[in-house]
């Protein structure tokens, strides 16, 4: 479980967050929706550590190793092949070089790239580095998976592929998940609990939203579910609100 | 004969062409063979070098000072460009001295390296070293500093240290940017070698273009030239093949 308290933060003297808490329990997945610049990839980066926050707790029940993180860009070394990336946190782990890469494949077999692992990353599509960066992270095994705007590169197709075999993983293993995104519909579809953030600086946790499809989900499905579009038009209407009078 | 093997046929076919009429030219008596020696002239000039052999201690030479000097440019280069990109007071110190050097033609120190060196290998290996270093330090210590700052915190995130960092990150990049500037590398230290040898010197192709130009022997001048020209094309492709090879990933 991890639990984000009356969380503050700035970056220098500009304040970022003001007032952020959430929690994530243990196997579910829950996502973080709000304008950009709000501060939501800051509250990712305070909860891995790269950022200390100025007042706040962060509680979680995961060992800092057991916490994952995948950055909105793929981040993949460009002069190791696709199973060589992933098997680098493996070895870092500790793994004997030789199982780390049988790991690797495996890995990769399961996010749908068997035969890819020899491949540089430049040799590889969007949506496919997106899934070595995605294996990369799942074969640590993970109990928390952190995910920053992960999917915005892709387009729609890829992009609802990715999510779904993502989604089934997560199901499968049982990672809790928190997801930041400015999509409302991918949010929703993905999630059991989305919250929302004001819009910054000073931005708060205005809202949480209780998603109560049924699990396994498939992620196209779940937008025609009949609870779905209610409570889009919740969401959009809260979020909208939040966003009003900063552009104009 | 279309594209790029179309294009290298036409571009041997100009040349020949070009050759051609340059023969035809100084055999018809149109050209002072004291200025402008005909093709055949330039090749006699070159097959005589090796087959007299005197060639041989004169390339050793100028092999030996741009090698020599390449090596150890690189290697302080290196060294001088890490650590400036780890320890801000060695960047302090030594980048004023670096920006200076690089902003005025590095060979007018070649008179100088005389003075201080001698006339013997020395000398030379100092003009293609100073040329080397500061290229070399600058390509260092900028392609650290440049290093992809996303790609060090995935492989922090993913529970990296220092060690990890610099094997996986830092090395492969700063090899990278070494391996693209290794071409310019090894022109600078011909030029430096060469240009050593032109200022003073008993032995080597820049000695033997001023023992040319002394004697006016055009012919031999040319041939000289040529023979540079080549040996600069070989190394060119062997470095361009280890580019190919060790940075595959690059395409």
């Amino acid at each position: 479980m991890l639990r984000v308290v009356e969380l503050a933060l700035s970056y220098g003297a500009t304040p970022v967050l003001e007032d952020a808490s959430l929690t994530v329990p243990d196997a579910r997945v829950v996502s973080l929706v709000g304008p950009s610049g709000a501060g939501k990839s800051t509250l990712l980066r305070a909860i891995i550590g790269l950022q200390a926050p100025s007042r706040g707790r962060i509680e979680t029940s995961y060992a800092k190793r057991e916490i994952g993180i995948l950055f909105q860009d793929d981040a993949l070394l460009p002069w190791r092949r696709a199973a060589e990336n992933v098997a680098l946190g493996l070895k870092l782990a500790g793994r004997e070089r030789r199982q780390a890469l049988i790991e690797a494949e495996a890995w990769l077999e399961r996010l749908g790239l068997s035969g890819l692992g020899r491949r540089y990353p430049r040799e590889l599509s969007g949506g496919q580095r997106k899934r070595v960066a995605l294996a990369q992270v799942l074969a640590l095994r993970p109990r928390l998976l952190l995910m920053d705007e992960p999917f915005a590169a892709l387009d729609a197709i890829v992009r609802a592929r990715v999510s779904q075999d993502l989604l089934r993983l997560v199901e499968e293993e049982g990672i809790s998940v928190l997801l930041v995104t400015h999509d409302l519909e991918e949010a929703l579809a993905l999630s059991d609990t989305v919250y929302l953030l004001s819009r910054g600086p000073r931005a708060r946790v205005t809202g949480e939203y209780a998603v109560t499809m049924p699990r396994p989900r498939d992620v196209m499905a779940a937008r025609t579910h009949p609870s779905f579009a209610p409570l889009l038009g919740q969401v959009w209407r809260d979020l909208s609100r939040e966003v009003a009078g900063a552009a104009a | 004969m279309n594209g790029a093997g179309g294009a290298w046929l036409r571009q041997l076919a100009g040349l020949a062409v070009l050759l051609a009429v340059w023969e035809l030219a100084a055999r018809l008596g149109l050209l002072n063979p004291l200025y402008a020696p005909a093709p055949s002239a330039i090749g006699l000039a070159l097959v005589q070098l090796f087959a007299g052999g005197t060639i041989w201690p004169h390339l050793a030479a100028t092999f030996a000072a741009a090698l020599g000097g390449l090596a150890l440019g690189l290697a302080i280069g290196t060294a001088l460009g890490v650590a400036a990109a780890l320890v801000p007071i060695v960047a302090e110190l030594l980048e004023p001295v670096m920006i200076l050097l690089n902003a005025v033609p590095r060979v007018v120190l070649a008179p100088l390296f005389v003075i201080w060196l001698g006339i013997g290998l020395a000398s030379k290996m100092a003009v293609a070293f100073i040329l080397v270093a500061v290229l070399i330090f600058f390509t260092v210590y900028t392609g650290i500093r440049q290093v992809d700052r996303r790609l060090i915190e995935r492989v922090v995130t993913l529970g990296g240290g220092r060690r990890a960092l610099l094997q996986e990150v830092y090395l492969p990049s700063v090899l990278a940017w070494l391996l693209g500037n290794l071409k310019v590398a090894v022109g600078f230290a011909f030029t430096g070698a060469v240009v050593g040898e032109f200022v003073a010197a008993s032995r080597g192709l820049g000695y033997l273009l001023s023992f040319a130009q002394s004697t006016f022997n055009a012919a031999l001048m040319l041939a000289l030239v040529v023979l540079i020209m080549g040996f600069v094309l070989l190394i060119f492709a062997l470095t361009g093949a280890l580019e190919r090879r060790l940075l595959r990933w690059r395409g």
